[in-house]
C-alpha cells in the first residue's frame, strides 16, 4: 500500500487521531477542529483512507450544504431576501466538489463494481437518474441567482423551490448511500483492490483540487454557515430539562 | 437493463468496459480484425437526430476537448464514460453516420477513444436507458456538453 502525506490538512489530522491544527488557513479564519498546535507544527501521515470512508467524509460536505440550503429556504418562506453569494457559493461547493468529483467516483469505481456483481441494480439506477436531476437543479441555481434576478418578482420562490426538491432528494440519497450502497460497494471488492482504489481516489483528488481539497472544501461551506449565521453547532442543541415523553 | 455505466475507471475496473462497446468478437487475429465500435444515429425526443452507441445510448462532445484531445478523464470519466476503441478495432458508421468523420484520440487513461468529426465521444450514466440525452446542455467537469448529430455539429440550444 502507498502512502500519501498532506501537511498540514484536516485529512491528517483525522487519519492521526485527532488534536492536530486543522491548518494555517483554517484556524486564522475562526474554526478548527481542535485546540490549535504551534504554527510551526507539521504532521505527516501516510495512510490511505478507504474509498467508502473518503465518499462518506464527501456527504459531510454535501450535508453541510444541504443545511445552508434549508436556512436559504427559511429566510425566502419568512418573506426575506437570499443573497447572491450565499446561493452561488453553496451551489457551486455543489457543482465543483459533489457534482464534478464526488458523483464522479461514485460512477466511475463504485457503482459500476456493484452492477458487475448483480446487486443494488435498481437502487444504482435511481441514484444515477438523481444524480442527474441533481444537476439540472443545481445549474438552474447557478443559472438565476444574480444579484439582480434575485430582486426579481417570485424568482426568490423559485430558487426556494428548487433548493428544497434538491434537499427532498439528496437526504435519503445520501443515506442509502451511506447505509447500503457503500457497504455493498465494500463487500463486493476484495481488500488489496480497495486499497488501491483509496490511494486512486486520493491521486484523482490531488490532480483535480491540489494538496489539500476537503479541507479547502469544508472551510467553503464552514463560511457560507457562519455568514447565514448557522455555523455555532450549539444552536441545533435542544432544551430536553426538564423534559417529560409525551408531553 | 444495461446502462452506460462504467466503462471509465482505467485502474481497477477496466474490464469489460471495451467488450460492452464494441461489437464482434475478439478473441483470434482474424476475429480482432473485424471487431468495430459502431455509431449510430437515432431521433432522441426533445433534441432530435444525434449519435449514438450501438445499442442506443447517446453520445456527447465536451467543450474544452475543442475537437483536439480527450481532456475528460478521471472522476470526470467517470460521469462521461468515453467511448473506448479497444486495441485492432476499427470505428464503423451506422445508416445516417459519415464514415469520413469517425476517428480516434488516445485517452490519457490509456487506449483510445471514438472520435467524429474531431470530437471525442462520451456516454453519459444519467441515461439509464437507450433514447434518452439528460446530459444535454449540461456544464459540468469544466465545460459544456452536447449531444451531437451526423453532420458532425454539436447540437447547441438557442440561448
Amino acid at each position: 500500500m502507498t502512502g500519501r502525506s498532506y501537511l498540514p490538512s484536516r485529512r491528517a489530522a483525522l487519519l492521526s487521531g485527532g488534536g492536530l491544527l486543522v491548518g494555517a488557513g483554517a484556524a486564522s479564519a475562526g474554526w478548527a477542529l481542535s485546540d490549535p498546535a504551534p504554527a510551526s507544527a507539521s504532521v505527516t501521515v501516510s495512510a490511505v483512507i478507504p474509498p467508502d470512508d473518503d465518499l462518506m467524509r464527501e456527504h459531510g460536505v454535501l450535508k453541510r450544504v444541504l443545511l445552508c440550503y434549508r436556512e436559504m429556504i427559511t429566510r425566502a418562506q419568512a418573506g426575506r431576501p437570499l443573497s447572491a453569494a450565499h446561493v452561488q457559493g453553496a451551489a457551486l461547493i455543489i457543482h465543483d466538489f459533489i457534482e464534478g468529483f464526488h458523483e464522479g467516483l461514485e460512477e466511475g469505481y463504485v457503482f459500476p463494481r456493484l452492477a458487475k456483481a448483480g446487486v443494488l441494480v435498481s437502487t444504482v439506477d435511481t441514484l444515477l437518474v438523481q444524480h442527474a436531476r441533481g444537476r439540472v437543479i443545481t445549474q438552474f441555481l447557478l443559472a438565476h441567482s444574480t444579484a439582480g434576478q434575485l430582486a426579481g418578482a417570485g424568482v426568490t420562490t423559485r430558487i426556494a423551490a428548487a433548493m428544497q426538491a434538491f434537499v427532498t432528494m439528496y437526504e435519503p440519497h445520501e443515506a442509502r448511500e451511506d447505509t447500503v450502497v457503500f457497504p455493498a460497494f465494500r463487500q463486493a471488492v476484495p481488500p488489496a483492490e480497495l486499497a488501491d482504489l483509496g490511494q486512486h481516489f486520493a491521486d484523482l483528488e490531488r490532480q483535480q483540487f491540489g494538496t489539500d481539497e476537503f479541507t479547502a472544501m469544508v472551510d467553503r461551506v464552514a463560511g457560507i454557515e457562519q455568514e447565514l449565521g448557522i455555523y455555532d453547532l450549539a444552536q441545533f442543541t435542544p432544551v430536553v430539562s426538564p423534559y417529560e415523553p409525551g408531553e | 437493463m444495461p446502462t452506460a455505466l462504467g466503462c471509465a475507471a482505467a485502474l481497477t475496473l477496466a474490464a469489460g468496459c471495451s467488450a460492452a462497446a464494441a461489437t464482434g468478437a475478439p478473441g483470434n487475429s482474424a476475429a480482432k480484425s473485424a471487431v468495430t465500435v459502431k455509431v449510430d444515429a437515432r431521433s432522441v425526443p426533445g433534441v432530435g437526430t444525434v449519435l449514438v452507441t450501438s445499442t442506443g445510448y447517446a453520445l456527447y462532445m465536451f467543450e474544452p476537448d475543442n475537437r483536439h484531445s480527450v481532456s475528460c478523464t478521471g472522476a470526470c470519466a467517470g460521469t462521461w464514460p468515453p467511448l473506448q476503441l479497444p486495441a485492432g478495432a476499427a470505428p464503423a458508421a451506422g445508416p445516417g453516420v459519415k464514415p469520413s468523420l469517425l476517428g480516434s484520440d488516445p485517452d490519457p487513461a490509456g487506449g483510445r477513444v471514438v472520435t467524429y468529426d474531431g470530437w471525442p465521444l462520451y456516454t453519459y450514466t444519467g441515461d439509464i436507458q437507450p433514447g434518452q440525452a439528460t446530459g444535454q446542455n449540461i456544464d459540468l467537469n469544466g465545460g459544456e456538453w452536447y449531444v451531437i448529430g451526423p453532420s458532425g455539429q454539436p447540437l447547441i440550444p438557442a440561448p
